[in-house]
């Protein structure tokens, strides 16, 4: 092929491609072409040619900014937000409760923050969700960027009436994790008593138009709780959320042997596992009502050892994960 | 998972066009839109974005009458194909009975059927879906482009690479101008009513 025409495809193509939409391969054919013009000395209107693939490049190049700077995800309308709810909340076995939670939580995985804290906040109503909305709530804010709003919001509750203090110790723990987890320092007040507190020390700040160290938000060291009191705290009525667990089997002939399973979802206390068919030896472990001792769990925070009681045993008879277990664990932490 | 509806004597099932950014997962499903009224149930939902890149997902509601005394309700969706959209992908996954995966037959696109194939494995083993098990189509898409002069792929090249294990039904195809899509959507409507039928039977 000549070179004329070896060009000439060369810029067929990279327009074909950019029709298509595949920009980064449009530009490499530009620049196959660039490529080849340069090396030829006796081609007629090389500069002029060189000149007109180059704009033709910046124009991709302008395409591509403009497809990469886009909001990845942005605030889309309510029909779509209703679709994206309906998309997650179709289990017929759960309650209504449920259903909304979930499909507020594929709202917020869409990134439709707004709309998920406004849904979110409807089911603070409910007692089944409210605590789980409540975290929600507080990981819309931080993913919104206003760690701020989240921290006001956390110590509004506070202030409230609407959770009980076993509630609000779960979510402490939980948010504590959550800003920990984003790098952020702050020392968050665990009651009522201390969010006055701060207040009554930031309003006498401003009275006396003093200033002072903000190290620790007129906290003292002994109310807040370190990483290394995390263990503790789980141990009582509050339990992290969990992602996988290790069980030690204590007896039959898989005596000795360490499985470990991914929690599916958590509910308060009680952890979901899926435990593959291949696994079956195990399930005989798993009798309603037994406790199973040396149970490794593993939160975003850290492990933190205990028993767990077996309160549901189910096997899959349809769909795609047909034959496994579903296996409900209650944490004990002694 | 399908939803089925005793009371309602109704079954609803979800099947996604998964495939690599820009290889006509959209365009598979604006053919159905306007060739296959009768079916359609509602409107079909686009979200994209700057390019006409898909953003999270398209969708589109089709009925296939009565099986059984049952009255079959299809949802498709599309997963956006870009890379950056991992979670969205993921997610448009979840609940899903069958598949089909669009690849591009562009030679220039090669490594990224391979990457969108391994990054479906991956995304449904995560939802504890085998991907040897799930019922998956495979079509070959833009055919036509050889036409225009651009180097494609052979078919038999294409099922080397992406079909060589799996082994499923596979159709050569031109979204853009309807060629093979009706074909493909039919044969994994087809594979996931078997698949159904066979699981509701097991669960009895």
């Amino acid at each position: 092929m000549n070179i004329v025409k070896k060009i000439k495809t060369l810029l067929k193509e990279a327009e074909l491609y950019h029709s298509q939409g595949l920009m980064y391969e449009a530009i490499a054919k530009y620049n196959d072409a660039t490529e080849l013009i340069q090396k030829n000395e006796q081609l007629k209107n090389k500069q002029n040619l060189l000149e007109g693939i180059s704009k033709k490049i910046n124009v991709l190049n302008k395409d591509i900014s403009k497809i990469e700077l886009a909001p990845k995800k942005p605030e889309v309308s309510e029909n779509i937000q209703d679709l994206i709810k309906k998309m997650y909340a179709f289990s017929p076995d759960m309650d209504e409760g449920a259903k909304a939670l979930e499909g507020a939580v594929a709202l917020a995985k869409f990134g439709q923050f707004k709309r998920a804290i406004s849904d979110f906040n409807e089911l603070l109503k409910r007692d089944s969700t409210r605590v789980d909305a409540a975290k929600n709530i507080l990981r819309c804010h931080m993913a919104l960027f206003s760690i701020d709003e989240a921290i006001s919001q956390y110590e509004k509750w506070l202030l409230d009436d609407i959770f009980n203090p076993d509630h609000l110790n779960k979510i402490y723990i939980f948010f504590e994790s959550l800003l920990n987890n984003e790098g952020v320092e702050k020392t968050l007040p665990k009651t009522k008593e201390q969010v006055d507190k701060v207040k009554v020390a930031v309003s006498s700040e401003n009275d006396q138009v003093q200033i002072s160290e903000p190290k620790d938000a007129g906290l003292e060291k002994s109310e807040t709780v370190s990483e290394g009191e995390v263990e503790s705290e789980a141990g009582s009525e509050d339990v992290l959320d969990v992602n996988s667990i290790g069980i030690s089997v204590d007896s039959g002939p898989q005596k000795g042997h360490v499985y470990e399973f991914k929690v599916r979802f958590q509910l308060g206390k009680v952890v979901s596992l899926l435990i593959p068919s291949r696994d079956k030896d195990v399930i005989e472990n798993f009798k309603i009502g037994s406790e199973i001792h040396d149970v490794q769990y593993y939160s975003n925070v850290g492990l933190f050892k205990g028993s767990g009681l077996v309160s549901a045993v189910k096997e899959i008879t349809i769909g795609p994960l047909r034959g496994d277990y579903c296996v409900d664990i209650e944490v004990m932490v002694h | 998972m399908a939803i089925l509806n005793l009371k309602k004597r109704q079954i609803e099932c979800k099947i996604v066009y998964y495939g690599p950014g820009r290889c006509g997962k959209t365009t598979n499903m604006e053919h159905i839109y306007k060739s296959y009224k009768k079916q359609v149930t509602g409107e079909m939902i686009s979200i994209d974005t700057e390019g006409d890149r898909t953003l999270f997902f398209d969708f589109l509601p089709m009925g296939l009458g009565e099986i059984k005394g049952f009255d079959v309700r299809v949802q498709v969706y599309t997963v956006p194909g870009q890379v950056q959209y991992r979670s969205t992908r993921k997610c448009v996954l979840k609940g899903v009975d069958g598949v089909i995966f669009v690849a591009d037959s562009l030679a220039v696109r090669r490594e990224k059927n391979m990457l969108s194939l391994k990054d479906l494995q991956h995304n449904l083993k995560e939802y504890g879906i085998n991907i040897f098990k799930i019922p998956l189509v495979m079509q070959h898409n833009k055919r036509d482009l050889a036409g225009e002069g651009l180097p494609i792929m052979a078919v038999e090249q294409m099922e080397r690479d992406l079909n060589r294990q799996l082994k499923v039904p596979s159709f050569p195809a031109s979204a853009i101008s309807g060629q093979g899509v009706g074909a493909t959507l039919k044969e994994c409507l087809k594979l996931t009513l078997i698949s159904l039928k066979r699981e509701m039977k097991l669960g009895q």
